[in-house]
């Protein structure tokens, strides 16, 4: 297809912003946008077009608490670490870094009392998954991803503590891997930031997080099919 | 029901130029002060998509957190502020329903209803429906005569893939129709839309600017 044509580009860039472009197709549409001006501008137009459509959506405010959690997200200055607890060295990496997430924090802090402390019922956890030395098209990828997962296990944070650079054509796509089966895919999780993962036993019998390479959607097959980059053991 | 104000959208866009260029200079109170003023649009906007509140909620907070990060690169010559917020909010409510894909989708309980689009704007909610929406905002924009244009398949196809976040196959199976049919409707209403929509614009620019 020649993407380059205006009628195609017009057609696509309607549907995409309109929402109606879905799945491949909508994946396919936005890795071509940065090397296609003309798309570019025929997507810029239709959201001058459309969006303010959504005057008519009735306002709503958010609870406070998303901004609190965006306020840490982009380091905030009342986050900035604190003395720990004596601990592991990848807790000393952990409390020095700076711009971790709201949540990571309190799981972090949470963590740091519980040491010292009979078990309450529902701990947080943090787990950290190590490169496993594989790499990704000869790059290498020493950083290493936090996952911070709530006391109900319903909810976890990953972000990568240094900045991992990524193809713009590949994905990161966490996996809980449970002692025997296949791996369960959690969805796609950023590079460069925080990604929050939500879902109901998500982690049921997992002993291990795991990131792999992916295309940009993410595995294709429900399996990982790159290389894992990253791995981490649940549990203590 | 009350209307949203009337406030041009390139009026609200304009008082957020500013806060947004602080922003994108790191400004924090700047940020704060352009969450504000935008956040209640830009969650109803993401909460239509995703349904789910805590869903939307984390949405919200990524999209916040991903302007952040962009602000710098905003470029006002190319777009108008609230366009570009609401742009990159729809963008990531969008993806998040092929993240949420794997688990199940709640639906309404009253299946067997759903093949009549009249009761589809009745269900589930006392919000209005994308079909409410795309009328008060035609009137909101004085574009009334130019939503004529569509025929009444054509708008609820638009409307409800753009207000509701549905794909084609979801608005085919909503309106009781091949998925041929429904994508066509989608493409010559869009088409439609274009024509009236340009004329408004320019309409807009003719117009005296204000403030």
């Amino acid at each position: 297809m020649d993407y380059s044509h205006p009628e195609l580009a017009e057609r696509l860039a309607a549907e995409y912003v309109a929402g109606s472009l879905r799945g491949p197709a909508r994946r396919r549409f936005e890795a071509l946008l940065p090397a296609h001006p003309v798309m570019r501008q025929a997507v810029r137009e239709w959201q001058t077009r459309l969006m303010p459509l959504t005057v008519s959506v009735e306002p709503q405010a958010p609870p406070a608490a998303v901004w609190d959690r965006i306020e840490a997200s982009i380091g905030g200055g009342s986050l900035a670490a604190r003395p720990a607890p004596a601990a592991p060295s990848w807790w000393q990496r952990l409390a020095l870094w700076r711009g971790l997430a709201a949540f990571a924090t309190v799981a972090a802090v949470s963590l740091g009392v519980l040491l010292a402390r009979p078990q309450p019922a529902q701990p947080p956890i943090v787990v950290v998954l190590n490169a496993t030395g594989a790499t990704a098209d000869g790059a290498v990828v020493p950083a290493t991803f936090v996952a911070s997962i709530s006391g109900d296990g319903r909810s976890m944070v990953t972000r990568p503590i240094a900045r991992v650079s990524l193809q713009a054509s590949r994905a990161l796509e966490l996996w809980a891997v449970p002692a025997q089966g296949a791996p369960r895919s959690l969805g796609l999780v950023s590079a460069q930031s925080a990604t929050v993962v939500r879902g109901e036993r998500m982690l049921d019998n997992a002993d291990a997080l795991a990131v792999s390479l992916e295309p940009p959607g993410g595995s294709p097959t429900g399996a990982p099919t790159g290389p894992v980059l990253w791995a981490g053991k649940l549990g203590t | 029901m009350s209307l949203p104000p009337s406030r041009d959208w390139s009026e609200r866009s304009r008082e957020l130029s500013h806060l947004l260029a602080r922003a994108g200079m790191g400004d924090r109170a700047a940020f704060a002060a352009l969450y504000a003023k935008s956040s209640a649009h830009l969650f109803a906007v993401v909460l239509r998509i995703c349904h789910d509140r805590a869903h939307a909620e984390d949405v919200l907070q990524e999209v916040y957190v991903n302007v952040w990060r962009a602000a710098s690169g905003f470029d006002a010559a190319q777009s108008q502020p609230l366009t570009w917020l609401t742009s990159i909010a729809r963008n990531r409510a969008i993806d998040s329903l092929r993240r949420a894909q794997t688990q199940p989708r709640l639906q309404s309980a009253n299946a067997a209803d759903d093949e009549d689009p009249d009761v589809y704007e009745q269900t589930a909610d006392d919000r209005p429906g994308p079909l409410e929406l795309l009328a008060r905002a035609a009137d909101a924009r004085a574009l009334a005569q130019c939503m004529d244009t569509l025929t009444g398949p054509q708008r609820s196809s638009v409307a409800l893939a753009f207000y509701d976040g549905l794909s084609h196959s979801e608005v085919a199976e909503h309106l009781g129709q091949p998925i041929g049919t429904v994508k066509s409707w989608v493409r010559r209403g869009l088409l439609a839309l274009k024509r009236c929509l340009d004329e408004a614009v320019q309409r807009d620019a003719a117009a005296p600017a204000r403030g």
